[in-house]
């Protein structure tokens, strides 16, 4: 006899009928729950966007389907897709099973899963069993014997039960699944087959069980399974399952924008869970409480009072009670109740939890726009007050006139165009810290004599020119943001350019992706134009503009800035200047997308230091350059990088073992230009009683000609 | 309560003060202007007092400089009214004659409190506060760190030199010389001063410029001089810094 699913095998017809019962109480209750979920995120405001159809689909399926966000964590990955297809898995064949028995068999008389496609059916439906309970266990192990620290939130909003439930519930209906298909099988009154490995194998244990043991057992641990998948199915929207929803939703609603362009919120920023857009509600829902951000979060990593997870988990939590208050999203009123001012504050927006997130929640934009709020009741720290009076008076946040914004150039023996005149082929967004910093003027000046060495015709927008915004914005103050904008666009405006350069990440950030305001074409620019000096020097060497004259055997690792790599994917122009120079590039193990903030993004540069935390994030960075064992210098493409690292490897005491150099300053030193680069004449380093660094000195291979060698290594 | 609120402009130090060819006044034609410092204190307590106490609060600023944006500023901090004292000329005038255009414009009010900063950058004496008051017939307190409004009315913490406080009740009416409010004047966001910009009026008087003595006269204004034994340090940073180093090494306060 060929083998077939006799899928109501030794059950009354009473509980099959009970079984289409409970399926539909089932189903209405899953409906109401997720349309009570959908509801809570129309509390939201409405979010215009781009909308395009196929990059949704696209991350649908390559972030949702297979996960591919995980990737960076291969035990997470394999464990997420193991239960996630593992479920799917089974629950597709739990739906074939029904059609081949209540409408194939019931209706047109014939049954599609015998024979062949029948073991084929038990076969698959074996291994992705297995596969669920290896991953539940994987994910059992982790959270209940390892305990990463990112799994213990203390926001969670239906408590940690939550995921036990989960995790308990989806062991149960595998494990009863395997012992019912055992059970049939031992009875005998199946085709014996090994096309069912599991049951196959189950079914031996069972073998001293009398035949009606076996069947009376087997009702039990049928009605079992299917009353727990039943549960199951109708507690998804009131858990943690429901990301199983929320999640691809969220995927596939995220706006196809630039990371590096800040959505416009409410003037007044969010006060309460309402002032949040639907789609960033959404969001909330969408969070799994795996805790990656809080991993990545620099700021928790150096005691910081912040845990991104924490603030999408309380945000969470209000958004439930917003809506069982009065459904209209007035639930909250105060910004102090959505997340207190020093967690808000705390963060650097580096986006390293962003970046990680497996369901692409946007937190520091949830962060930002609460800090728009208590900006908005002028609730800013002392240092940021400073920086924003300072910008909104003097267009810069040293607190210094306007015009000794090129004072820098004074003693610059290269000419430099006054962009407001005279047209040029490459204008200078020169930024704050590179034109003000009394430290960064040196390293500036080394940058002007390289452009001008490649023979760039190069101009600056002196007084002009104004704080770019960039991280006036992620204060959280969009109104002097816009005040700035306006006023470097009409300045823009007036010269007359090939492209845009700027040695700041930040800078380069708002430049490209800001200055346009919503919905319109840019008017005084078009974003290509906006390259950051790293790209530029990567293009000089490879042109040969810039000629390499000796070989740079340093040792060096190389800090990604996070407005650099993370928010505008830059990562491989600077390591291939590194590699032109001949210098050994070694990683640290936080590099590329997974680079650690130095802390000063976000306007964290302007805030007083807090007290109580464990270390600076630099001063973490630096240890982390120092534990690679011989690196001597740490290389950064960022102003604000140079003087966050110089001050950490002072305070960490290892001056003498780890020098923090500009990349424009080893390019000057490797084409012979750069006076200033040389370490003798570096304040920082000839400081007298500071006890000269032993790898100070440079030490130039000097080589016969330049030649290929020195050609870009591709990384 | 009423309170009426001074606020002056000064000329801002972050461009070097000129001094005009006669050599006995500053070159104001160059400057720019921002608000008095201890004036922007005396605002903020008085917005204090307003949410702690309840208040209406209005502002008086006489006309020249950057006043409008200071207004506008004021007003987005909540104030209920903005009187601007127009000019004759652009000019500031004498402390003297400011305190009679002020005090012209603060009587109708009929003020319980008059808050003013206890000093100016560009004023002798702070001799503004206390000529107010006597043109208002008020008693006037200085350098007030901090005014509390409570049960047993209103409280001042007056500072005295050798950072002696004074804890005092004060008798309304008067006159307040501020120098620092219970908290520094809040942060302004530039939406609400962009707001106000739309929504606000001034109520504008024209300042009568009284005939009046000058009280003091300026013979000769100047640039401090070097002392016998002060070495200015000249040249670029790095040179700055290293004469810097070596005078800390030659003094033995660095070894």
């Amino acid at each position: 006899m060929e083998a077939f699913r006799d899928t109501f095998w030794n059950t009354p017809h009473w509980a099959e009928y009970a079984q289409y019962a409970l399926g539909t109480l089932t189903v209405l209750i899953f409906a109401a729950g997720v349309f009570w979920r959908v509801n809570k995120w129309r509390l939201g405001r409405a979010e215009p966007g781009p909308w395009s159809l196929k990059e949704r689909i696209v991350s649908l399926v390559r972030n949702g389907l297979f996960q591919w966000r995980l990737s960076s964590d291969p035990f997470a990955t394999a464990m997420h897709l193991m239960i996630f297809w593992g479920m799917v898995l089974l629950a597709i064949g739990t739906a074939v099973a029904t059609v081949d028995w209540d409408v194939t068999k019931l209706f047109f008389g014939f049954q599609f899963l015998k024979g062949v496609t029948y073991h084929a059916f038990e076969l698959i439906l074996d291994i992705f069993g297995v596969l669920l309970i290896l991953g539940l266990g994987m994910a059992m192990w982790r959270r209940y014997v390892r305990r990463p620290a990112r799994l213990a939130t203390p926001e969670v909003p239906r408590g940690s039960l939550d995921s036990a439930y989960l995790l308990g519930i989806l062991m149960f209906i595998a494990v009863t699944g395997f012992v019912a298909e055992g059970l049939r099988i031992a009875t005998g009154e199946h085709i014996q087959t090994a096309w069912a490995p599991i049951g196959y194998g189950l079914a031996g244990l069972f073998a001293p069980m009398s035949v009606g043991a076996m069947k009376t057992t087997y009702q039990f641990v049928w009605w079992a399974h299917a009353l727990a998948a039943f549960t199951f199915i109708a507690s998804v929207p009131f858990t943690k399952a429901f990301h199983l929803i929320s999640s691809p939703v969220n995927l596939f609603f995220k706006t196809p924008t630039p990371p590096g362009r800040l959505a416009t919120g409410l003037e007044e920023g969010a006060a309460k869970i309402g002032d949040f857009t639907w789609r960033q509600l959404l969001q909330l829902d969408a969070c799994t409480w795996c805790g990656k951000c809080q991993e990545a979060c620099p700021a928790h990593a150096t005691g910081f009072p912040l845990a991104p997870n924490n603030v999408v988990q309380r945000l969470d939590g209000l958004l439930s009670t917003a809506a069982k208050r009065n459904g209209k999203g007035n639930g909250q009123s105060n910004g102090q109740a959505m997340a207190p001012a020093e967690t808000l504050w705390a963060c650097c927006t580096c986006r390293a939890c962003e970046e990680v997130c497996p369901v692409m929640i946007e937190q520091p934009r949830l962060i930002v726009d609460m800090r728009r709020h208590l900006v908005y009741q002028g609730e800013v720290d002392e240092g940021v007050q400073d920086a924003l009076m300072n910008i909104q008076r003097y267009g810069n946040s040293f607190g210094q006139s306007g015009r000794k914004r090129a004072e820098w150039t004074k003693d610059l023996d290269v000419p430099i165009k006054d962009a407001r005149k005279d047209e040029v082929d490459l204008l200078w967004f020169v930024g704050d810290f590179a034109s003000f910093d009394q430290r960064l003027r040196d390293v500036t000046r080394t940058t002007a004599r390289l452009f001008h060495q490649a023979g760039l015709d190069v101009g600056i927008l002196q007084q002009a020119e104004q704080n770019s915004g960039n991280d006036v914005r992620r204060v959280g103050e969009e109104g002097l943001f816009e005040l700035v904008r306006e006023k470097n666009l009409d300045a823009l405006g007036k010269a007359t350019f090939r492209r845009i350069v700027t040695t700041d990440p930040h800078t380069y950030n708002t430049l490209k992706n800001e200055y346009i305001a919503d919905g319109e074409e840019n008017p005084a620019f078009d974003p290509a134009v906006v390259i950051h000096y790293a790209v530029l020097l990567d293009e000089l060497l490879r042109d040969r503009k810039l000629k390499p004259l000796r070989r740079l055997a340093y040792r060096v690792t190389y800090h990604d800035p996070c407005y650099l790599g993370r928010y505008n994917g830059i990562y491989d122009a600077p390591r291939r200047v590194l590699a032109a120079l001949g210098t050994k590039l070694v990683e640290m193990p936080r590099h590329g997308p997974n680079s650690f903030c130095c802390g000063a993004g976000g306007g964290r540069l302007w805030m007083k230091d807090t007290p109580g935390i464990e270390e600076r994030p630099a001063e973490a960075r630096i240890r982390e350059a120092l534990a690679l064992g011989d690196v001597e210098m740490f290389v950064v493409a960022c102003p604000k990088d140079l003087g966050m690292f110089q001050d950490a490897v002072k305070t960490v005491g290892a001056e003498d073992r780890l020098r923090v150099v500009d990349l424009a300053e080893l390019v000057a030193e490797a084409t012979e230009s750069a006076v200033e680069a040389r370490p003798e004449l570096r304040p920082d380093l000839a400081a007298p009683g500071v006890p000269r660094p032993v790898t100070a000195e440079p030490r130039p291979e000097r080589i016969a000609q330049a030649t290929d060698e020195q050609q870009v290594e591709g990384d | 309560m009423k309170i009426a609120v001074v606020l002056r402009q000064v000329p801002d130090l972050i461009e070097p003060l000129e001094i005009v060819g006669s050599g006995n006044a500053l070159d104001l034609d160059g400057a720019s202007f921002l608000v008095n410092e201890s004036d922007d204190h005396a605002l903020e307590q008085a917005i204090l007092l307003k949410e702690s106490a309840g208040a209406t609060v209005d502002v008086v600023a006489l006309d020249f400089g950057d006043v409008d944006n200071t207004l506008y500023s004021a007003a987005a901090k909540g104030v209920d009214r903005l009187i601007k004292i127009t000019l004759e000329d652009d000019k500031p005038p004498a402390p003297k004659a400011a305190a009679a255009m002020l005090a012209q414009a603060i009587g109708p009010i009929e003020a319980d409190l008059v808050l003013i900063g206890c000093q100016a950058h560009d004023e002798l004496q702070g001799a503004l506060g206390p000529v107010l008051a006597l043109k208002l017939g008020l008693p006037y307190l200085g350098v007030v760190r901090g005014v509390t409004a409570g049960d047993g009315g209103l409280q001042a913490c007056k500072e005295f030199p050798g950072a002696v406080m004074a804890r005092m009740n004060v008798q309304l009416p008067a006159v307040l010389g501020i120098l620092a409010a219970e908290s520094p004047p809040r942060y302004v966001p530039v939406s609400r001063i962009r707001a106000a910009m739309k929504s606000t009026q001034f109520d504008e008087q024209p300042g009568a410029a009284e005939p009046t003595e000058p009280a003091v006269v300026v013979r000769r204004m100047y640039h401090p001089e070097p002392a016998e034994r002060a070495e200015m340090l000249v040249g670029s940073e790095a040179e700055v810094a290293g004469r810097i180093a070596d005078i800390l090494i030659e003094r033995g306060i660095v070894k």
